[in-house]
């Protein structure tokens, strides 16, 4: 009895790490430099934009250092597509 | 106990202001001449990339939507150039009509600072929402559509103005 109890015990720890290392995983932060941005009442859309993105979790836009902090899921989303949606905003997003 | 009700209630949509400015060809355009469409009043600038990036949007909703009742209206905000604007309309060929703003006039509607702002009247002539910054598709079909779904009141449109 105590065996099977120490058996399941087990599994069950080994799945939740197995689901919190994968949740982990799958979250990525990166900055953007991202020009033109000077007008400090139109760049708003840059965050909208990316928050309307699925898999995008968080934004941090800051027009005044020209750049966006972005935290997203990189299995449903990825750079690329987060330049093309900057880009798709008017601004451009620098390599 | 008394409780003071404000002058718009829930459900109450304010009545648009009235609106009367020049267009870019120095004609008058009323808002009031577009009651029974459902208006969306941009407020844009040339020098606003957001803004421009929005504009083929905006042209392919007039475009898909204009025999609904859509009707995009274009207001600039200060400070513009008239001979500015007709080129980057012309160059963008947008199909719906603009008009030169003030910030009087954009104040009128919105204290938003954001640019593009456009604001949603419907075919009563009721302010029904406010999007502030790019129109994203989600917003147009949670809060454009429906309104597009309800019939005109009015039968057909006093006046319609093509650029």
């Amino acid at each position: 009895m105590f065996r099977r109890i120490s058996g399941f015990a087990a599994a069950l720890t080994l799945a939740v790490m197995l689901a919190t290392a994968s949740a982990f995983a799958t979250t990525k932060t990166v900055t953007i430099r991202v020009s033109g941005m000077k007008c400090g009442n139109c760049s708003s859309s840059v965050a909208k934009a990316l928050k309307a993105t699925a898999g995008v979790k968080d934004v941090e836009v800051s027009s005044a250092k020209g750049e966006a902090l972005i935290t997203y899921d990189d299995e449903k989303v990825n750079e690329a597509r987060l330049r093309e949606v900057i880009n798709g905003t008017g601004f451009k997003a620098e390599e | 106990m008394l409780i003071t009700l404000p002058a718009v209630a829930w459900g109450q949509e304010r009545e648009a202001p009235s609106l009367t400015l020049k267009d870019l060809r120095g004609r008058t355009l009323r808002l009031s001449d577009y009651r029974g469409k459902v208006i969306l009043l941009n407020f844009w600038a040339t020098w606003c990339p957001p803004c421009g990036a929005e504009i083929p949007d905006l042209i392919k909703l007039q475009k898909e939507y204009g025999r609904q009742g859509l009707q995009v209206l274009g207001v600039t905000y200060p400070p513009e150039r008239q001979a500015r604007v007709l080129r980057f309309t012309q160059r963008l060929k947008v199909n719906y009509p603009v008009a030169l703003g003030t910030r009087e006039a954009k104040a009128l509607f919105s204290s938003d600072e954001t640019l593009p702002l456009t604001i949603i009247i419907d075919r009563d002539g009721k302010l029904r929402d406010t999007i502030s910054g790019i129109l994203l598709p989600v917003e147009f079909e949670e809060k454009i559509r429906p309104l597009l779904m309800s019939p005109n009141p009015k039968g057909e449109t006093k006046h319609v103005q093509k650029n």
